[in-house]
């Protein structure tokens, strides 16, 4: 057996070195400089006095919280979207589908701004039905409860997504069995999809639970002004008093998030243990459940909640940009297209911005998938202890708050790199690496359940007639995973476009993203330019998945992820 | 397999296209986007040979960002225009700027620039009180806001954020009558600070809020736009940033930094913040409409020494009132 890591897997020895080389690089390297940085900080004592901070505490708890409700919403969400379109006989599934990936997009202060405006005093919407609250009404989206909201609806597709590739690879012969045996629609669901479905369920609530306890936007713009902070907006206000002991706050408020991630993730691999369904893929040999008489339930709740989350922010925003000033009510007397004007034909920023975004997601999500689908494979064969630990490293920059990240790799990058001479910092590729960083785990989660349910008896009997690695990843696993793989890259993109909290850090004078351009026009006051290049930033992604939609018969089935 | 390798080869060679054009200086702002943006476009149209990129976010951001760029022995940024004085004092002294004796000093009071020329004050930003003007009180004077009328009612930038909001607080910190014990009334009254000016700006426009601690052009320009708010210069006086220029002494461009001085100071360039709404800090000039007369406007003295020395003790003490870190 030489040249395999141990007898009886069939991985080449060069694969789990490649991968743990990679996690060091982009994991815990910076990671390192960042407890290094902290320890130094701290060396002089100050940990009590972190620690004695009821700031924290109550940050810490406001956390945990907001992220737990929010995976309760997302769940219920993106369940409830996954197992209708992905199994019933529900007309628009396209639309449908195409419209719950779109909020995605949106960008989470976005998203926050576009809510508020939908429902304070001055909410557009609210003017036009004549229902808007008084004058100095507190805005009921400063709440625990709004945050949980919001982070529920921009994470449920995430959900969605995780979920549907795991019920894209049902197999239908189960379903059929239970059928012909006379098992009633429920009892067919309750029995056999449910169970099966579960590891897609607890993975994407795990991606959910991360992705909220990492999320900088929403909390920014609903929970300051009512002083609730959460640990990332904590460490965020820690760096706008920039002082000798903040690199040591800052390591432990981390180590916190760290902390709360790790547990949930825990949690995680707790419940999915024991929970491996092998299945033999045929992909796309999916169950179907007649609704009949329940489509009149189904249908108007499906869009009336895609309303919500889609077309009134939409147009809150899209009212937002069209007002003079801020405050002026809209109508035809007061319409001004100034903001756009402005936005693209005198800010230098946006069309930077745009480049660099765009640029930056498309590296991020192919560099990524490259990696990813290497290490789902090396992480899923082999059951270790080592590999665990190599997953929770994984893990880590992606449920650490962008801004942490970005001071990590200002701490590695900042000086010139060794044997090279460059300086990365300063430059678009420090925010790439940043990225790659962070989104690795988002990347690698599809894939994993992918393989998860992967037979490894198709691969095996390919080994044992001859077929070497590479040839087995080209003819057997590749194809296999290529809809997961897919859903990968465009979750990444989508992920990376929005991107706020790393490049908030690490952008410099024209590496500008999309995210620092929007939240720094809303920051500066100039919520009309905000909102008018958020609108402009919601059309670009729609054409930009109206063109994987027209791409996507040329495409391997499957990585169009709102597509059947 | 084959097209899809081809699309994603597409997309990385979109991310190698992407060329950092070397610009020739770096100006790290706290104004406004339009606004940096208008002072930058009128320069390079005043000097060609010069290209500008500039970065903005609020003061204490701007150096959060500078800091961490000394610290990494790289800093970007050639020039320095931000919201006040006692910020570019600490650089001073810290040895980060560069010496400029500018030609155009000579138009400017002497007590609006360093002497020895490490940095020149460019406008006048008061910070006052913006109504809602559906709000049922007119406030006249910072006592007004901490009554029961105003109750939940208030909003205020953090110094957290805001340059000009820290140099507010301190200011009102050292009059007599106000002190931090007005501040501690404010939060009492339910009054928040989050935020930049912009912010406030935004809750009190949109009925969130009805009235607002903030910089005077901002609601003096919204208000002409047609937005539903007002501004009062208080009776007690209010507090000023004076928005100075400065040069790093890291910079390679020192020649265009030092141009790009020259213009701000200039008369063209002073005309330039004269149109945005700023009143402009060079003798001889008038003031932007809407505002009233110069010697009307009452500025509370602040001593830049003893604001710079408790900044972070002041810090403190007011995220202890306000419950924000």
């Amino acid at each position: 057996m030489q040249g395999y890591v141990r007898a009886g897997s069939s991985q080449p020895a060069w694969l789990f070195p490649f991968i743990i080389l990679v996690v060091l690089i982009l994991s815990v390297l910076p990671l390192a400089r960042l407890a290094a940085a902290g320890i130094a900080a701290l060396a002089n004592g100050g940990v009590s006095a972190v620690l004695a901070d009821p700031a924290l505490w109550s940050a810490t708890y406001y956390t945990i919280v907001t992220a737990m409700l929010g995976t309760v919403i997302s769940l219920v969400i993106g369940c409830a979207f996954a197992f209708v379109l992905a199994l019933t006989d529900i007309r628009g599934k396209g639309q449908l589908s195409f419209l719950f990936v779109l909020p995605m997009m949106i960008p989470p202060q976005v998203t926050a701004l576009a809510w508020v405006q939908m429902s304070g005093p001055s909410s557009p919407l609210l003017k036009a039905l004549q229902i808007a609250p008084p004058l100095g009404s507190p805005q009921p989206l400063y709440s625990v409860g709004g945050i949980a909201l919001l982070y529920g609806v921009q994470h449920a597709p995430l959900v969605y997504l995780a979920l549907r590739a795991g019920l894209m690879a049902l197999p239908g012969e189960g379903v059929e069995a239970a059928r012909l045996s006379g098992a009633s629609s429920f009892r067919v669901f309750h029995d056999i999809v449910l169970p099966m479905s579960l590891p897609g369920v607890i993975a994407g609530a795990a991606l959910s639970f991360v992705s909220c306890t990492g999320n900088f936007g929403i909390p920014a713009i609903l929970g300051i002004p009512s002083s609730i902070y959460t640990l990332p907006t904590l460490i965020f206000s820690k760096f706008s008093a920039f002082t000798s002991r903040t690199f040591g706050e800052v390591a432990l408020l981390s180590a916190i998030i760290a902390i709360i991630s790790v547990t949930g993730l825990a949690i995680q691999n707790r419940a999915l243990r024991g929970r491996d369904y092998r299945l033999l893929g045929f992909s796309g040999a999916r169950a179907t459940f007649q609704l009949g008489g329940w489509k009149y339930l189904f249908a108007p709740l499906l869009w009336l909640i895609l309303f919500f989350m889609l077309a009134a922010p939409f147009f809150a925003l899209l009212a937002g940009a069209l007002v003079p000033a801020y405050g002026v009510p809209l109508t035809f007397k007061t319409i001004s297209l100034n903001a756009f004007h402005e936005i693209l034909f005198h800010q230098a920023v946006t069309r930077t911005a745009f480049v660099n975004s765009l640029s930056l997601a498309a590296g991020t999500a192919t560099c990524l998938v490259l990696v990813t689908v290497l290490a789902a494979y090396a992480l899923t064969r082999r059951r270790d202890a080592i590999s665990r630990a190599v997953s929770s490293l994984i893990e880590i920059p992606y449920s650490l708050p962008g801004i942490v990240i970005g001071v990590c790799f200002i701490l590695v990058f900042a000086s010139p790199l060794p044997v090279l001479n460059v300086t990365l910092y300063g430059t678009i590729w420090i925010i790439l690496i940043a990225y790659l960083s962070s989104f690795f785990a988002v990347s690698l989660k599809p894939l994993v359940s992918a393989f998860h349910q992967l037979d490894p008896a198709l691969e095996e009997a390919a080994r044992l007639s001859g077929a070497g690695f590479l040839r087995r990843l080209r003819d057997i696993i590749v194809p296999l995973i290529a809809p997961a793989a897919g859903a990968s890259v465009i979750v990444v993109f989508l992920i990376a476009c929005n991107e706020l909290t790393i490049s908030a850090l690490l952008w410099s004078a024209g590496t500008q993203t999309l995210g620092v351009a929007i939240y720094n026009l809303d920051d500066s006051g100039s919520s009309d330019l905000a909102s008018a290049l958020s609108v402009l930033i919601v059309l670009m992604v729609i054409a930009l998945m109206l063109l994987l939609e027209l791409m996507a018969k040329r495409l391997p089935k499957g990585v169009v992820p709102w597509r059947s | 397999m084959k097209k899809l390798s081809i699309f994603t080869a597409l997309l990385a060679a979109g991310l190698v296209s992407v060329s950092a054009e070397a610009a020739n200086l770096v100006l790290y702002t706290s104004q406004p986007n339009e606004d940096a943006q208008a002072t930058v476009d009128s320069f390079m149209a005043a000097n060609p040979d010069v290209n500008v990129d500039w970065v903005r976010d609020g003061t204490p951001k701007i150096m959060a960002k500078l800091q961490a760029e000394i610290e990494a022995g790289n800093p970007v940024a050639d020039v320095l225009l931000i919201a006040d004085t006692v910020t570019l004092e600490r650089l001073k002294d810290a040895g980060k700027l560069l010496a400029y004796r500018s030609p155009e000093a000579a138009n400017y009071d002497a007590n609006l620039y360093d002497a020895d020329g490490y940095y020149y004050s460019t406008k006048l930003i008061t910070t006052g009180i913006m109504y809602n003007t559906s709000a049922s009180m007119k406030p006249a004077s910072w006592e007004d806001l901490a009554k029961p009328e105003a109750k939940g009612l208030v909003a205020m930038p953090s110094p957290l954020t805001s340059g000009a909001a820290l140099i507010h607080a301190q200011t009102l910190a050292a009059v007599d009558g106000l002190g931090w014990d007005y501040f501690k009334a404010l939060a009492a009254n339910g009054a928040t600070a989050a935020g930049g000016n912009g912010a406030v700006l935004k809750s009190v426009a949109s009925g969130e809020k009805a009235y607002g601690m903030v910089v005077d052009y901002m609601p003096i320009r919204e208000k002409a736009k047609g937005a539903p708010v007002e501004f009062v210069f208080p009776q007690e006086g209010v507090s000023a940033v004076t928005e100075p220029v400065g040069i790093l002494a890291s910079t390679d461009n020192a020649e265009a930094a030092k141009k790009f001085v020259d213009y701000v100071l200039s008369e063209k360039g002073q005309e330039g913040f004269l149109k945005l709404g700023y009143i402009p800090a060079r003798n001889g000039m008038k003031l932007p409409e809407g505002f009233p007369a110069r010697d009307s406007i009452k500025v509370l003295p602040i001593k830049a020494d003893e604001a710079l020395k408790n900044t972070d003790q002041d810090l403190k003490t007011f995220s202890g009132i306000y419950g924000s870190n």
